[in-house]
Parts: C-alpha cells; sequence; structure tokens
C-alpha cells in the first residue's frame, strides 16, 4: 500500500515537471527548470553521502565544478562532440573524489567538513590563478549545446535526473543502504561487526560525487557557461540548505526541495532588492520551525492521509 | 451580383481590421528590457539613466509614435551566483516580457554566458557596462549569429589598455622621465590579459618593469604588495582595479604612506564620492573615467544635472552609457522607421550620434570607436579638496598632475 | 625580513580573536556558530553607523557597537539556538540562516558600496624600521589586550571557573549549581563581542561591505579545526601559523598563491593530524 502511493506520487511529479514547455509560453521556465534539476542532482547527491553516512561535505562544489569544466573543456577546447562531456564528466568527478577522499577517509564530522570545504577552496583558487587555461574569472563560455531545442534539452535533463533520484533511493533502501546508516549510527561496531567501513566509504563519496558531476556537465551544456563560482563556498552550502529543507536521507525530498526553491527565487522577482531578504526568511522560518525539513514531511503527511482514507474506504466497503 | 456585395463585404471588414490592427501595432509601446545587478550602484544608475532617457524622449512624442517603456530583470552578483542569474533574466526579458530591445550588462563574465541566450531570442543588445573584447569579438567568427549585439560603453578593455600604454609612454615616461614601474591588477580575466600587453608597452618605451603581479579580488591586506613596490625601486605603481576593494587599496596606500604614486584603471575611483568615501586619501591618485561634470560634449553637463536633480547623486560610468544608448537606439528605430529587428540593426549600424561622452560610431564589430573625435578614455586626477583635473590625453588636459604630499614635489 | 614579522603579527592578532571567540563557544556549548563572520561584519558596520550618522566619537563607538554585538549574539542564542540545541546541525543551519539574513540586511540597508570607517590613529608609525599605519598598530595591541585579558578573567574570576566547568562536563556543572543555559548565553556574548572587536579595529583599513564575515568565518574555522577544536592555545597557535605563512607567501611568491597556500596548508594539517594540534584525540 506505501510503495503504491509512492510510485503514483513520483508518476504525478514527473508528469507536471514534463508538461511544463507545454503550457510555458517561452523558453524563460524552461531554462530555469533545467537549472533546477541540475540543482536536484546536486542535492540528491549530497543527501546520498552525506545524509546516511552522516559525514557532512562542506565542498561538494568541488564535484560540481569538476563536471562542469571536464564538459566544458572537451567542448571548447578539444573541441568534441558535446555527448561526450555527460561520462567524462562523472568519471573526472570520480577521480577528484578518490584524490580527496582517500587521505581524509578517518575524518568526522566538522574536520571532514573542513577537509572538503578546503579541497574546493583549493580548486577555485587555481581556477583563477591559470586563467590561460580556465578562462579564469570569466570562465569557459561559447559551450555548445547538446541538443538544439532548448525543450528537447529539458527533457533529457529531466530524464536523467529522475533516473538519478531513482537510482539514489535505490540504492538508499538497499542493504547498501542500511549499511551507510549503520556507519553514521556507529562506527566502530560496524568495524567490529567485520564491515569495511573505509570501502563503504569511499564508494558512497565517489556515487556522490559522480551524480554531482554529471549535473554539473549538464548546468554547464545549458547555461552553456562555466566559471569558477561552480566551486564556491556559497555553492555547496546553498546545496545543503535545499537538502536540510528538504528532508535529510530521503532522496526525493532534497530533489524537491531543490526544484521548490529554484522557482521561488524566481518567482521572487517582482520584489526587486528586497528578493533574496525574503528567501532568507522563508529559509530561516522553515529551519527554525521544521527541523525535519519541508518536502519530505509534507509528502508523508500526505501520503498518511491518502492511504489512511484508502484503508478506510475497504474497510466500509467490507462493512 | 451577392457574389460581388459578399466580396466588397469581405473587402471592407478586411481593410477594417488591418487599420484596427496597425493602429493597435502604433499604441504598442516600445519596451526596453535592462538586465544589470540592481543591488549595485553601476546596476541602479543605468536603470535610473534609462528611466531619465525614456522620460525625456515620451514627453518629446516618443519614437515613430509610440511610448517607451522599460523592464528591469535583475542579474544578481556575478561573483556569488555567477551568469546563472543573468542568463534567466535575460531569457524572461525576451520570453515572457517580449521586449523589443536589451540593454544592460556590467561584469563581462555574466554577459559572455547572456550571449547565446540573447541571440537565440534573436533580440538586440545594446552593452553598457562589460568591457571585454570576447563579446564583440565573435563577430568576427559568425556575423550573421551575432549581428544583434552592440557595445555603447564602455571602450572594451583592449583599447583602454592602448590608452594606458599612450599614458605609460606619453606621460610617466615623456614628461615625467620615470624609468621603473610597477604593474599590479586583481585577477579578472580581462585584466590578466591586458597586463603583459601593459608591460610590453612600457618595455617598448624603454622603461623596466620589476613587478606585474595579480591579487584575489577578496583580498584585504595590500601591505605585501606596497612593501614589494616600494622596495624595488619603482617610481610609480600602475593599477587596475574593478571589482575590488578600490576604497581599502587607496586607504592602505595612504596610511602607508606609500613612496610610490599610483594610477590607472580604478572603477570604484571614478565615483564622484570616491574622495570623500575614503576620507580624502584617494589624493593624486589618477583613474581612467569617461564622464565627468565637464562639457566633453555639449549634451554632458545637461545629463549630469539633471541625473543629479532627478536622483540626488552623482552617475557613474553605466549612467551615460545607458542615457546614451537609449537614445542611439530611439535614433535608429526613427531611421530604421519600424522596430523590426533586422531593419533596425542596420540602422544603428549607421549610428553616428553626439551623445554625453563623445561621438558614437560603432565600427565593424560593433563596437563603440575610441580616439580623437569619438569617445575617449580621460585620465582623471584626484587633486586638492577632491578636485578632479584631466591630467592626460595631452590635448584636453585641463591642469598638472600632482604629486602625493609626502613625496617631495618634482 | 621584518616586514613579515610586523605585518604577519598585525594579521594573526586579528585572526586569533576571531578563531579564540569561535572556538570558545564551541568549546563550551558545542555550538559551530556559522554567525560568528556576520558578528564581525556587525561590529565593523556598527561603528560605521555610530561615527557617521550617530557622530559619536571613535572609542565611544567602538564600545558600543561591541557592547551591540555581545547583546545580539546572545539574543540570537536564546531565541534562535536554545530551542534547537539538541541537534547540532539544526544548530549549524539557524546559525547559517541567521548570517545570510544579516548579509541581505545589510546590503539593503547600505548597499554594495564599501563605508568608511575613519581610523582611531592617522599617524604612521615606524616598528624595527617599518613603516606601518598607525591603525594596524592599534589592531595589533587591542588584540593581544583583548585576549589577555580574555585568558585572565577565565582564570581568575568565578564566572570564568564556571564557564571552564561547563566546557567540561555541561550536566556535571549543572548538578554542581552552576545554570549552564545561562552560561551559555554569556560565552555567546562574548563570543559574539570578540568577533565584533576584531570588526571594529580592522574596519579602517579593510573592506566593509556587506559579505565581509564570509571569508573570516572560513578562516577562523580553519584555524580552530587545525589548532583543535575548543582549544584556546590551539587557536591561537594556528592563527599564528596561519597569519604568517598569508603574510610569507604573499611577500615572497604573490598575494594570489598567498590564499591559496593557506587553505592547501589546512587541508595538509587535517590529513596528517586530524585532531589539530591540541584537539581532543578522537574526530568528535
Amino acid at each position: 500500500m506505501r510503495s503504491m502511493i509512492d510510485w503514483i506520487g513520483a508518476g504525478v511529479a514527473i508528469a507536471v515537471l514534463a508538461s511544463v514547455p507545454l503550457l510555458a509560453g517561452s523558453n524563460y521556465l524552461v531554462v530555469v527548470l533545467t537549472v533546477a534539476l541540475c540543482n536536484a542532482m546536486w542535492a540528491a547527491s549530497w543527501d546520498f553521502m552525506s545524509g546516511l553516512t552522516g559525514r557532512e561535505n562542506f565542498g561538494h562544489a568541488l564535484f560540481i565544478g569538476a563536471g562542469a569544466y571536464t564538459a566544458g573543456f572537451l567542448n571548447t577546447a578539444l573541441d568534441l562532440n558535446p555527448w561526450w562531456g555527460l561520462p567524462s564528466s562523472a568519471i573526472v568527478a570520480v577521480l577528484f573524489s578518490l584524490v580527496i577522499g582517500i587521505p581524509t577517509l578517518r575524518l568526522r564530522g566538522p574536520y571532514f567538513a573542513l577537509a572538503m570545504l578546503s579541497g574546493a577552496t583549493v580548486m577555485q583558487s587555481l581556477t583563477i590563478i591559470f586563467s590561460e587555461y580556465t578562462g579564469g574569472q570569466d570562465g569557459l563560455n561559447g559551450i555548445f549545446p547538446i541538443l538544439d531545442s532548448q525543450t528537447a534539452y529539458y527533457y533529457l535533463t529531466l530524464a536523467i535526473a529522475v533516473a538519478t533520484v531513482a537510482s539514489l533511493k535505490f540504492i538508499a533502501l538497499s542493504p547498501w543502504g542500511t549499511i551507510l546508516r549503520a556507519i553514521r549510527g556507529d562506527e566502530a561496531t560496524c568495524q567490529a561487526a567485520g564491515i569495511n567501513v573505509s570501502f563503504y566509504k569511499i564508494t558512497a563519496l565517489m556515487i556522490s560525487a559522480a551524480f554531482a558531476g554529471l549535473g554539473g556537465a549538464l548546468y554547464a551544456h545549458a547555461l552553456l557557461q562555466v566559471g569558477p563560482d561552480l566551486f564556491a563556498v556559497i555553492l555547496s552550502i546553498n546545496t545543503i540548505i535545499l537538502v536540510y529543507i528538504g528532508g535529510m536521507g530521503t532522496i526525493y525530498g532534497p530533489a524537491g526541495a531543490a526544484l521548490l526553491f529554484s522557482l521561488l527565487i524566481e518567482k521572487l522577482r517582482f520584489l526587486s532588492e528586497y528578493r533574496l531578504w525574503v528567501y532568507t526568511l522563508i529559509l530561516i522560518f522553515i529551519l527554525f520551525f521544521l527541523p525535519k525539513g519541508l518536502v519530505a514531511p509534507a509528502w508523508v503527511w500526505l501520503r498518511e492521509r491518502l492511504s489512511g482514507r484508502r484503508r478506510k474506504r475497504a474497510e466500509d466497503a467490507v462493512a | 451580383m451577392k457574389s460581388k456585395s459578399y466580396l466588397t463585404l469581405a473587402l471592407a471588414g478586411a481593410a477594417a481590421l488591418g487599420l484596427a490592427a496597425s493602429a493597435r501595432a502604433e499604441d504598442k509601446p516600445i519596451v526596453i528590457g535592462v538586465n544589470t545587478a540592481i543591488q549595485l550602484q553601476v546596476g541602479r544608475d543605468a536603470i535610473d539613466a534609462t528611466k531619465l532617457a525614456i522620460d525625456e524622449i515620451n514627453a518629446k512624442g516618443g519614437v515613430i509614435g509610440r511610448k517607451l517603456e522599460m523592464v528591469v530583470a535583475d542579474e544578481g552578483e556575478a561573483a556569488a551566483d555567477g551568469p546563472k542569474m543573468g542568463i534567466a533574466a535575460v531569457n524572461k526579458l525576451t520570453g515572457e516580457d517580449h521586449v523589443n530591445v536589451l540593454l544592460g550588462g556590467y561584469d563581462s563574465g555574466v554577459t559572455l554566458g547572456e550571449l547565446p541566450h540573447i541571440i537565440r531570442a534573436k533580440t538586440i543588445f545594446l552593452g553598457i557596462g562589460s568591457a571585454s573584447p570576447a563579446i564583440q569579438n565573435k563577430m568576427k567568427d559568425d556575423y550573421d549569429h551575432y549581428k544583434y549585439i552592440f557595445r555603447v560603453n564602455p571602450i572594451n578593455s583592449a583599447k583602454q589598455a592602448k590608452g594606458l600604454v599612450d599614458f605609460i609612454s606619453g606621460k610617466l615616461k615623456g614628461e615625467l622621465g620615470y624609468q621603473k614601474i610597477s604593474i599590479i591588477g586583481e585577477n579578472a580575466k580581462w585584466v590578466q590579459d591586458v597586463v603583459p600587453a601593459l608591460k610590453k608597452g612600457a618595455e617598448d618605451a624603454g622603461m623596466t618593469v620589476p613587478l606585474a603581479e595579480f591579487f584575489d579580488v577578496q583580498t584585504a591586506d595590500f601591505s605585501p604588495l606596497f612593501a614589494k613596490v616600494k622596495d624595488n625601486g619603482s617610481q610609480y605603481l600602475l593599477i587596475i582595479l574593478s571589482h575590488a576593494a578600490s576604497d581599502v587599496f587607496v586607504k592602505q596606500w595612504y596610511d602607508a604612506k606609500v613612496p610610490v604614486p599610483i594610477g590607472g584603471i580604478d572603477v570604484k575611483g571614478q565615483d564622484a564620492n570616491f574622495f570623500d568615501r575614503v576620507g580624502g586619501k584617494s589624493i593624486a591618485e589618477v583613474s581612467t573615467n569617461f564622464i565627468l561634470r565637464a562639457p566633453l560634449t555639449d549634451k554632458t553637463v545637461p545629463f549630469w544635472d539633471a541625473f543629479v536633480k532627478a536622483y540626488d547623486r552623482p552617475p557613474v560610468y553605466t549612467a551615460p552609457g545607458a542615457y546614451d544608448a537609449v537614445y542611439i537606439y530611439a535614433d535608429a528605430v526613427r531611421r530604421a522607421k519600424s522596430t523590426d529587428t533586422d531593419a533596425v540593426i542596420k540602422a544603428l549600424e549607421q549610428t553616428d550620434f553626439v551623445g554625453t561622452r563623445g561621438r558614437v560610431v560603432f565600427d565593424e564589430l560593433h563596437e563603440v570607436k575610441d580616439g580623437p573625435g569619438f569617445v575617449n578614455e580621460l585620465f582623471v586626477q584626484w587633486q586638492n579638496d577632491g578636485k578632479r583635473v584631466v591630467v592626460w590625453p595631452k590635448d584636453i588636459a585641463t591642469g598638472k598632475m600632482i604629486s602625493p604630499p609626502w613625496l617631495v614635489q618634482n | 625580513m621584518a616586514q613579515i614579522l610586523v605585518y604577519g603579527a598585525v594579521i594573526s592578532a586579528i585572526y586569533a580573536m576571531l578563531a579564540v571567540g569561535f572556538t570558545l563557544i564551541f568549546g563550551v556549548a558545542r555550538i559551530l556558530n556559522l554567525a560568528h563572520g556576520a558578528f564581525y561584519a556587525l561590529g565593523a558596520y556598527g561603528v560605521y553607523v555610530l561615527t557617521a550618522y550617530g557622530h559619536l566619537p571613535l572609542l565611544a563607538a567602538a564600545v558600543v557597537s561591541v557592547l551591540f554585538v555581545a547583546g545580539f549574539g546572545a539574543a540570537m542564542e536564546r531565541v534562535l539556538v536554545r530551542p534547537l540545541r539538541r541537534s547540532t546541525l539544526a544548530v549549524l543551519m539557524i546559525t547559517l540562516a541567521v548570517s545570510l539574513m544579516v548579509e541581505q540586511v545589510l546590503l539593503l540597508i547600505f548597499g554594495s558600496e564599501a563605508r568608511n570607517v575613519p581610523s582611531m590613529v592617522d599617524a604612521t608609525v615606524a616598528i624595527a624600521g617599518v613603516d606601518i599605519s598607525g591603525q594596524r598598530v592599534i589592531a595589533l595591541t587591542g588584540g593581544i589586550v583583548i585576549l589577555s585579558g580574555l585568558w585572565l578573567f577565565m582564570q581568575k574570576t568565578r564566572l570564568g571557573a564556571a564557564i571552564l566547568a561547563v566546557s567540561q562536563d555541561a550536566e556535571g556543572a549543572q548538578y554542581m549549581g552552576i545554570p549552564s543555559d545561562r552560561i551559555f548565553s554569556i560565552v555567546m556574548a562574548l563570543s559574539a563581542g570578540i568577533a565584533a572587536a576584531a570588526g571594529v579595529l580592522v574596519a579602517p583599513f579593510q573592506t566593509v561591505i556587506p559579505g565581509m564575515g564570509l571569508l573570516p568565518l572560513v578562516k577562523a574555522f580553519a584555524i580552530v579545526i587545525v589548532g583543535g577544536l575548543g582549544s584556546i592555545p590551539g587557536s591561537i597557535l594556528g592563527a599564528l601559523l596561519l597569519g604568517y605563512t598569508e603574510t610569507i607567501v604573499a611577500f615572497n611568491i604573490s598575494i594570489e598563491w598567498a590564499q591559496i597556500v593557506s587553505v592547501a596548508a589546512v587541508l595538509i594539517t587535517l590529513i596528517l593530524r586530524p585532531a589539530g594540534f591540541f584537539g581532543k584525540r578522537a574526530a568528535f
């Protein structure tokens, strides 16, 4: 019963997202949502690692930027067909995760957070210093779109994002996910029980990086530009905020929050200079009053309502 | 008989509809979309100057019988958001607000990011703030694709660099006889491109350049830099600051009484209230400027005064750019007698307009032309009591260059 | 060489003030206060407002600003943090949200242009043959005075002893009659006040913009981790390390590389010695 409603809910969400280009008059909303889907992938991938294992990664932008710049490079510097960018970005992001992840395996809590943050910051500075190769502060421009039609590209991104969330959720619900959660609970006990904790920690990071990098590549081909802002601290922090609002550990919650809040910040344009202030106010509100987040608990509440009603109808039918 | 009367009726109906349609088209306002960073001074001034120009033009009857209207979209802060806010802004203006023309830009990275989206929407873009040559250079590869992009303001950074090289060889070497200068700039891409050219220009003029370095935009402490420049015996420090903290830079320079005068491109140093803002510590700093309350043309002072009267503050460089851009667009539409994009592009290319900063003519890359008679880069020095004196080019200089008060007068 | 010593000392003093405040509130209340940078910014803006609009003399403006921010910190702890204390992540997020909010409000009120705060002393001083602005010297001495004062306070007063007790075992201290909750507020006020003092001291010669708190926060975070979370001597040592590394690189290589080298140094320290210099052995 529970999983049936989940499936229906997912189906409805995807249907709504798929119908947007048909209802919208211009590219505006389609491009905004394409970017929002990339944000959703970043949030979901962060949640997978940090939400499950409890090791908060304050440098997620490292993987995002790595993926985005890879896609950009292959396209502008090497003139390769943009389709190559997608798998390559994931691979490069995974490589980065190994480089930073293996030395920092034994770190936890704020120590791990800071190490990851440092990694991303170093990358950002390097990108600016070596401007001849990376385009410096202005970044790489003139990236080719993968598909000429903005709408077609939106559907591609939607498909990949849905596949991402589904895969991550699948892994999270599997025995693998259980082990990751156990590691958050008590690492020492897991180790004592014979589980190779390091293996699980590093693979979780790799998976998280792969999808973040993929999202970065999709972002690069949507905006046709990459810049050092993709390694910035603020990007990592915004991703974490979205996950928190979505509901840590649920995977779909952060994705939903990313979509909602990307739309919200666009819709708030009518507030002109006050836009970000109102946005932050809303954030504080949610953070304070809804410590478990907004999106996932809202869905759980909705699900209870729906399943309760169905059960009642079934009971009435019998009686 | 019957078919004839039906035909007449149909023709009459069509004519009536046609008249109604064209009447409605004539009533429709011409919409100018402004994409800029609304939280920054450059953005606010661009918006206000656009509004000023629109109000003036509308008061005189509008353009080809239609009124001008403005819609603004925020590009966000480039440093924090990158180009994504700007891209969304451009998409909104073209897709939802259906603007006839786009006007704006400040951060070159954002503008470069917006270009493909502007072109996809086949909308004219009049740049008023970004300086990177890369924006217009794309015209070289593909005119048909990029023909929509024009730059009204400022003259691009490569040309600014050329002006700087003139200043170095003409003023610093030629008039003042300096032999050694150092060059520092923030690590924005256009600066990284320009500094090697400056170094070469100085060396070609017979000077030595012991230091040519970059620093991060967020640098808060310039003391190591000043110490190095002092130690290597430089007689002048050429600076290139755009987003970086000019205020702090000059204050630290003044407080440490660095025995090396400074000058160059300092975007924040162009502000009319810069001198007061830093408590007078920018004295003897030279910075390039594009607008002053001085009769560069006969429109300059009236514009300046009108802006100050309407908004209670002096304009920064994007304001005259935006003001001129609106007039230039209006002029082009009048000559093309329509707002049809291709017709207006042809008309814009023929522009020969005396604006507030000089005579505006576009070259084959749709860049505003520089040089004597056109739009010029002025080298302006802060002197006692916040007076601003043009010290270069020679033919429009209004006074002599002074040294910082703690240095021996030369 | 002398230049490096002198300028490095000034930077290290500022970093030390920021780091000590950060580690203090963590050591005592286990709060990773991401609003710490906001306190620093508020201190600077406070003195700006009071001198530019309130026309107060500089010293008075400085004191009032510090007191105001200390109060703000205590209020934040009481209203926003205390109800969420059970979850460290929730506290992290809410302090982060406060820092974002402060930045937005400052941007709305004051705009993005750098604000000018007059120096306390306009003269240039020569120390060991190095020309240095009087304000920087004041920042250095101010930092030393404040940190020494803090040390004396912690060691010699009853309140200081209470704070140390709470930092070792909050519950145990409660049983001994020490009101832990009130101590948390007091420590937050102290931490905020020291951060604000740092902001006040540097405002005349650093950029006063709404976003000025982000980079110092990241640096304080880094110093504190490297020095050992909750260890004040560790923070001071870490501050010296970071400050001097930056200065040495800036003078000898370039300012551009200074930032990157210090961040890389942090990373390497973490990899080699996860708990920092003096931190507790297990990482959390």
